[in-house]
């Protein structure tokens, strides 16, 4: 469903991503993880037609994303680590405008329903300035399901979220995934990571350090089978070999 | 613990300012630094390096006349005098000195006392006052009087001024956990301004005579006896706090000004007595205000002033969008909706409305044929200025979304999609507002003079295809800037303030009138081609409408062309670099 070729961000002298390739197929949930700076954003605004490769290829659901950006757009959902969202358009204008868009012909049944999943029926007529941060984003959710994508990206996704939305973000994510939507989670929360995505592509200085199941990436970094959690295989793939920072003496 | 604030502020004032002369290593920084600093030094600052003329006034720049001078002390106690009252009689929140939420979460939770707090605030208001007075200063000084003596006086006037709100503020505070409401305050003060008021004015009836035809013959005569009334009497002693505030600005010379100096600091020095040992609480109110303020900067220097807006409320929508269609008309849809209800669909019909009103109503009136006359300049004008002015003040386009590309980078739309819906709600907006005037200008037609009618006619007729289309062009240019020179125009993260944001918008407005006039090129050439060939056989006046139709026809090439490459500019903007600039 998304197919990576030799992915490469350059700014002026800096590489943000090089030579990033991978393929995630139809259902699958792909966990992006990577300490600060490593080009998990820069990896997906790529990924979602949102900056333009230097270098590389990106296709998704069989088109190019930089030579046939509108159809491989169609595609695919991005949810942003921030919700963003027009401040002047209610709950059920932002479904309408999206409904354009995408040319949702039977959005008003479509969009009831993820209302009414995400609880926000009664928040229809009311301005983003008017809702809490979980509620944007799960507005956010709304706008991008609506079209149901094939593909979904997400940043951070549970960033603001209350334990009940966390929980609700997750079965979701997991039930779009059964239906068949191929699927990358870029998040910090490595237990997030750890519960629902089916493979890992850990990235460290725009460079691909590991990607495969949990229990390959797992082998690659344990020193013996089972004797590291996904932090401890983060750390150990992600750090430099120096010594771990040393704790005032009171701390300790 | 007050060192430890003092090094806070003057670390951060040194940081920002150095932060400021480092950017000016940037060419963008620079120049608009050099465009801002040339218009103040032509605009402000050469005045103060110039000699005294005449009068006390600068060479070139007219003199106060004496007269007026001395009524304009008295003038500006009172003035000062309203703003006082206003102060008590206005406000209904509790004292809230506004702090950064980074001042609030620092300085707050530490063991700072309260009068510490008080007294950082009031450094730190010193920085505005200074810089305000200084801005004065250089009006105030083009009109005359010695540099030095106008700085000092104005700061005297906003110092006071300051803590006077600031112990305002406490003192109405102080009334509201005593339980005196604010409008038993208000009451009360409105009692006292109303008693005082009336005892003037009868002192005045009857002890100065009223206005006679002598008094109002000159302009002279008149200040006189303004003067006359605002000097003697009970007038002048409630007056004189506030003489005593403004004194020392209109003092003539150093003398007269040191000695109007010591009673004016002596009233300086009881406010912020007042201010300092007032024990006022201001946390609760200062957070909840901090809060705000940080939300308002944060959607501003977004670059969504929307967000900023207080009270915002939904909005109804202008048309009924349809699920599926020509995509673009969502971005015309979503932008209208964001002009909010001002431009509602109710109120063009109520404007087409008055328009009709107006112009049946001018019937007889209009018979003059001076009045239509005057009439058609007025909507001539006003059609010009919607020109100069509609775009940059009608910013429902890229200059608003700009914050939001990179969710319109994901919508599966090409980019002079995008472009032409965003640009198209704004000139539906100001080519509705010109085609209004229009009707007007259409209804007034009827009462020109014989000679002149048909001539305007067909300029109207004109007007009615080629304003759109500039309208369009217009548009184009400061949406087209906002993309290739984000960080210049934008108003995003770090966007500059002061002289180089003054210089910048400077170098731009050049840019876009050149731009423009480059566009017009080939659309008056074209007019030309059609118009002179016809005037042979025609007459003046057939051929406009089809010269104007030519040049129409030109203008749209142009604005479809604009549009696509604005749209190309869209699809090549790095949102990474504009949110990194």
């Amino acid at each position: 469903m998304v197919q990576v070729e030799g992915l490469t961000k350059l700014y002026g002298e800096f590489t943000a991503v090089n030579e990033l390739s991978f393929s995630i197929q139809p259902g699958e949930v792909v966990g992006l993880v990577g300490p600060n700076g490593a080009g998990k954003t820069t990896t997906l605004r790529c990924l979602a037609g949102i900056i333009p490769p230097t270098r590389g290829t990106v296709i998704v659901g069989g088109h190019d994303i930089t030579r046939a950006a509108i159809d491989a757009k169609r595609q695919l959902a991005f949810f942003t680590d921030e919700p963003r969202l027009f401040d002047y358009l209610t709950v059920w204008q932002h479904l309408n405008f999206v409904a354009r868009i995408y040319q949702v012909a039977d959005y008003e049944n479509i969009g009831a329903t993820l209302l009414e999943e995400l609880e926000l029926t009664n928040k229809k007529d009311a301005l983003p300035g008017e809702l809490s941060r979980g509620m944007k984003q799960k507005l956010a959710i709304a706008c991008g399901l609506l079209h149901s994508p094939k593909v979904i990206y997400f940043d951070e996704p549970l960033t603001g979220l209350d334990p009940y939305g966390i929980r609700r973000m997750k079965d979701s994510i997991l039930k779009r995934a059964r239906d068949g939507a191929a699927i990358i989670i870029s998040s910090h929360l490595l237990h997030l990571v750890q519960e629902i995505c089916s493979r890992l592509l850990i990235l460290k200085n725009g460079r691909k350090i590991a990607d495969g199941t949990m229990a390959e990436v797992t082998q690659k970094f344990s020193e013996s089978p089972g004797d590291a959690s996904l932090e401890e295989i983060f750390f150990r793939a992600t750090s430099d070999p120096v010594a771990p920072p040393v704790l005032p003496a009171e701390t300790k | 613990m007050i060192t430890a604030l003092f090094y806070l502020q003057y670390h951060s004032t040194r940081n920002r300012l150095v932060t400021r002369f480092k950017r000016l290593q940037q060419p963008k920084y620079l120049i608009g630094a050099i465009a801002g600093g040339l218009y103040f030094y032509f605009y402000f600052f050469r005045y103060l390096f110039q000699g005294v003329g005449r009068g006390g006034a600068h060479a070139g720049v007219p003199a106060v006349p004496p007269e007026l001078l001395q009524l304009v002390e008295p003038v500006a106690a009172l003035v000062l005098l309203v703003i006082v009252v206003l102060a008590w009689l206005i406000p209904h929140a509790r004292a809230a000195l506004t702090f950064t939420e980074a001042e609030v979460a620092f300085l707050f939770p530490a063991p700072v006392s309260r009068r510490n707090l008080v007294h950082f605030k009031l450094v730190r208001s010193q920085l505005r006052i200074l810089f305000s007075a200084l801005l004065l200063t250089l009006f105030s000084r083009r009109v005359g009087g010695n540099v030095g003596i106008h700085a000092l006086g104005w700061w005297l006037i906003l110092s006071t001024l300051n803590l006077h709100f600031l112990g305002a503020s406490f003192a109405r505070t102080l009334l509201l956990d005593r339980g005196v409401s604010n409008w038993l305050r208000r009451l009360l003060v409105l009692a006292l301004v109303g008693s005082l008021a009336a005892f003037v004015w009868l002192w005045a009836k009857q002890t100065v005579p009223a206005p006679t035809a002598a008094d109002t013959a000159s302009f002279t005569a008149l200040v006189n006896y303004a003067q006359q009334v605002l000097n003697a009497g009970p007038a002048l002693y409630l007056l004189y706090p506030f003489h005593l505030v403004v004194r020392p600005f209109f003092a003539p010379d150093a003398a007269a000004f040191l000695l109007a100096l010591a009673p004016a600091l002596l009233l300086f020095l009881l406010h912020y007595l007042w201010v300092v040992f007032s024990d006022v609480a201001f946390e609760e109110a200062s957070v909840e205000a901090s809060q705000k303020l940080a939300a308002r900067v944060a959607a501003v220097r977004a670059g969504n002033w929307q967000a900023a807006k207080k009270n915002q409320k939904a909005k109804r929508a202008w048309f009924q969008l349809a699920p599926t269609g020509p995509p673009v008309t969502a971005l015309l849809w979503k932008n209208l909706i964001g002009v909010g209800q001002i431009f509602s669909a109710r109120l063009w019909i109520i404007l087409v409305v008055v328009v009709v009103a107006l112009v049946a109503g001018f019937g007889n009136a209009a018979r003059s044929q001076n009045f239509s006359m005057l009439a058609a300049i007025i909507i001539a004008s006003l059609l010009g200025y919607s020109l100069l002015l509609g775009p940059q003040l009608l910013r429902l386009d890229f200059r608003q979304d700009l914050p939001m590309a990179d969710i319109l980078k994901t919508f599966p739309l090409r980019g002079w999609q995008i472009a032409l819906g965003e640009i198209l709600a704004p000139v539906t907006v100001l080519a509705g507002v010109q085609w209004l005037l229009l009707l007007l200008g259409f209804g007034l037609i009827f009462f020109l003079p014989g000679k002149h009618q048909a001539l305007i006619f067909v300029i109207g007729l004109s007007a009615v295809c080629l304003l759109p289309v500039l309208d369009f062009l217009l548009l184009l240019i400061p949406n087209a800037a906002v993309l290739l020179f984000p960080s210049w125009i934008q108003a995003g993260k770090d966007s500059p303030r002061g002289i180089e944001a003054t210089g910048q918008r400077l170098v731009f407005a050049v840019g876009q009138m050149l731009v423009l006039l480059l566009a017009l090129i080939p659309a008056a050439l074209a007019f030309a081609a059609v118009y002179f060939p016809m005037k042979w056989g025609l007459g003046p006046i057939v051929p406009v409408p089809f010269a104007a139709l030519a040049a129409t026809l030109i203008l749209a090439v142009e604005a479809a062309l604009g549009v696509r490459l604005l749209g190309r500019f869209f699809e090549r903007f790095d949102v990474t670099e504009a949110t990194a600039s």
